[in-house]
């Protein structure tokens, strides 16, 4: 059966059967039903009975411990934890008595607002809300692979039951990245020395336990210094054993890459995938982005190359044009790989309707990529992928651009010196690596199609200069988008509010 | 069976702008702008829900679920050219939510693949066999990237949407697209043997 007819059929199935109920969903809205639709919310407080029990049954074990936190005025303690640890403590009528950051991290994110005084008797929605504002501002929950906890300590349940919700809901409405987690639970004084002792929250002591209860051979003080979304990734993988951590998984991945001190990198743990790992991206200045995967619990390098960052990249555009490179990046970003999972890199500046562009073309996992940047701005302007039905890297052979100019030149039955803007591109048509020779003569555009491999003619087009066809429209579009300098590729833009 | 799209994917700067142009209104509660937005997305949305949820109803209520998100959260997106991609991470959270939900309440076992509506009276037979034997007999994420293409959603996005590299986006398609193709002609050619 031919491929377009089961792509059609499929298009009008889906048409037919997907619902086109608008008016039931306004009537939703309407009923102002709207965020309490998060089943996960409702799921993730009522964990099985049987973990909560191992957690209770853990907690109890310890003896009395302190209550040095039981002021009178507090009647609830609220804590937010992703890597910075808040803590706020707050009074029946739900205003902050005492907002305090339980570690560096927090004291950070806690400096514009005064060390967290001025938070200092906010209603509690108020607060939670500025709080999780500068987390955002400070890239904290900006990735799916983040996580925050807030956790809601209250004698009273049903209170605490209710102030947890309401924080869900809140916190679910400014994150759209991050998974969002709640918790509420009454006072625990042994759990309180546990936090204490390991200098977390209480809420992420908690959160830690649950993740014990799934793997009791674990030490709490090592999972209390663990993120939110380490904990997370393990308590939805039962807890197979301790990671090494996001600090070791870089080490591993700076020695295997060679990359110095002086390179910014950033980890994120993906404890929750198969096989679990830590992602170790390296913003090396001339390559670009360079990831690595080192698996969460034993260490191995899961996938990048090694010495990538020692030695000088296979594929490195010219040197001298900075603006070359950031196009390669920029395409690269794009199409959403590192500098080390692609081969066959090339660049080339080109014009296109006046414009200066870059024509960066790459191979990766099979698939034949050629994008467009705006030389100017750094911008992708356009793109296309198609599967490269070849293996990788058999460019070997190759009769050079020159010879392929040579013998474009020559079917065509001009020497160099009766055309004008001869252009070479290497290009990969149908699975095989061609040359495209373009060049004007007489008035007329040619454009020769050499193999690569044998330097035979492979086809040729003519026309008329100056002709007017369909797609300078599409380019003239997209020149009028980018009049407005907007820069919805530019990913400092969510900085901006 | 005429429109002809390709594999490749130029960018469509005119859609993203009109769907941008959508969720800044509808970050204003515009109703108007969501009827609108439904209208262009939801196809896809529900394709999303159903790959994942793969059942009907649930995959219906669901798809009202991600426009009540929406609806809700429009004015946390940021402008960045990726407005079908940002739609679609919506649903796809949600869905991923359900699915944890329902791992907690019931046991894990494989939810069937259930993709024909009850009421469903202008499917021709031949399109009932597609959704519903043909799609079962593909893998889980080929399925989605298939259904959610199907839907209009475009590789790009798709591979925005569920973090995949472009390239497995498409090479899972065109598998995906492969077996449905053998599948369904099996399926006749069986047809055809019996009859």
């Amino acid at each position: 059966m031919m491929q377009k007819t089961v792509e059609d059929r499929l298009r009008s199935a889906m048409e037919k059967t997907a619902p086109d109920d608008i008016g039931d969903v306004f009537a939703r809205i309407d009923a102002g039903k709207v965020v309490s639709i998060e089943p996960a919310r409702a799921s993730r407080k009522t964990r099985p009975g049987r973990l909560i029990a191992a957690c209770f049954a853990l907690l109890l074990l310890g003896g009395a411990g302190f209550s040095y936190q039981r002021t009178h005025a507090v009647s609830s303690v609220v804590s937010i934890d992703v890597n910075p640890s808040i803590e706020l403590r707050v009074n029946a009528k739900e205003r902050v008595l005492a907002c305090t950051a339980l570690n560096a991290d927090a004291a950070e994110v806690l400096d514009e607002m005064d060390g967290g005084r001025d938070l200092k008797n906010a209603k509690l929605d108020v607060a939670v809300n500025a709080l999780v504002g500068s987390l955002l501002r400070h890239g904290y929950l900006d990735s799916l692979s983040s996580s925050i906890l807030i956790s809601v300590e209250d004698d009273n349940a049903a209170r605490g039951e209710r102030l947890r919700q309401e924080l869900a809901d809140e916190v679910d409405g400014i994150v759209t990245q991050a998974t969002v987690l709640t918790r509420a639970y009454t006072k625990n004084a042994d759990l309180e020395t546990r936090a204490k002792q390991s200098g977390v929250s209480t809420g992420k002591a908690a959160f830690a336990q649950e993740v014990r209860a799934l793997n009791d051979a674990l030490d709490f003080d090592a999972l209390a210094a663990l993120s939110v979304e380490e904990l997370r990734g393990m308590a939805e993988t039962g807890a197979p054993g301790m990671p090494i951590g996001r600090a070791q998984a870089e080490r591993i991945a700076a020695k295997y890459a060679g990359a110095g001190d002086g390179i910014p990198r950033e980890v994120e743990s993906e404890l929750d995938e198969t096989p679990p790992h830590y992602e170790v991206e390296f913003e090396h200045p001339t390559l670009g982005e360079i990831e690595y995967r080192v698996h969460a619990y034993t260490g191995e390098v899961l996938s990048g190359e090694r010495d990538a960052l020692n030695a000088a990249p296979a594929a490195k555009p010219a040197a001298d044009d900075a603006g070359a490179q950031k196009a390669v990046r920029a395409a690269l970003k794009e199409a959403g790989f590192s500098a080390s999972q692609v081969s066959d890199l090339t660049v080339k500046r080109d014009t296109e309707d006046g414009r200066g562009v870059y024509e960066v073309e790459f191979i990766a996992d099979g698939v034949e990529y050629e994008v467009t940047v705006d030389a100017a701005t750094g911008k992708v302007l356009e793109w296309e992928a198609e599967p490269a039905d070849r293996p990788a890297g058999i460019l070997d052979r190759d009769v050079g651009a020159q010879s392929a100019a040579k013998e474009a030149l020559r079917k065509a039955g001009f020497s160099a010196s009766q055309v004008s803007g001869l252009e070479t591109d290497r290009d990969i048509e149908d699975g095989r690596s061609v040359y495209e020779v373009e060049f004007i003569a007489d008035g007329v555009e040619y454009e020769v199609t050499i193999d690569a491999a044998t330097g035979q003619v492979i086809g040729w087009e003519a026309e008329p200069v100056d002709r007017d066809d369909d797609e300078d429209d599409d380019e003239n579009d997209a020149n009028e988008d980018d009049r407005g300098e907007d820069d919805e590729d530019d990913e400092d833009d969510e900085d901006d509010d | 069976m005429k429109s002809a799209k390709r594999i490749t994917i130029p960018q469509t700067r005119a859609d993203n702008d009109r769907l941008e142009a959508l969720l800044a209104r509808v970050a204003r509660h515009d109703r108007d702008a969501l009827a609108e937005l439904y209208g262009c997305t939801r196809g896809a949305v529900y394709a999303a829900m159903l790959s994942y949820l793969k059942n009907v109803e649930e995959a219906q209520d669901a798809a009202q679920d991600a426009y009540l998100q929406i609806w809700e959260n429009a004015h946390a997106y940021r402008a960045r050219g990726t407005p079908m991609a940002w739609i679609l991470t919506v649903a796809r959270n949600l869905a991923k939510m359900r699915l944890r939900q329902r791992a907690r309440i019931a046991d894990l076992s494989e939810e069937e693949w259930q993709a024909v509506p009850a009421r469903a009276e202008n499917v021709t037979a031949e399109e009932r066999l597609l959704l519903q034997d043909s799609l079962a007999a593909l893998g889980e994420e080929e399925r989605r990237v298939v259904l959610l293409h199907a839907a209009g959603a475009k590789h790009r996005e798709i591979a925005q949407a569920l973090e995949l590299p472009l390239a497995t986006v498409l090479s899972k398609y065109r598998r995906a697209v492969k077996k449905l193709g053998a599948h369904m002609e099996g399926a006749q050619n069986d047809d055809a043997e019996n009859g």
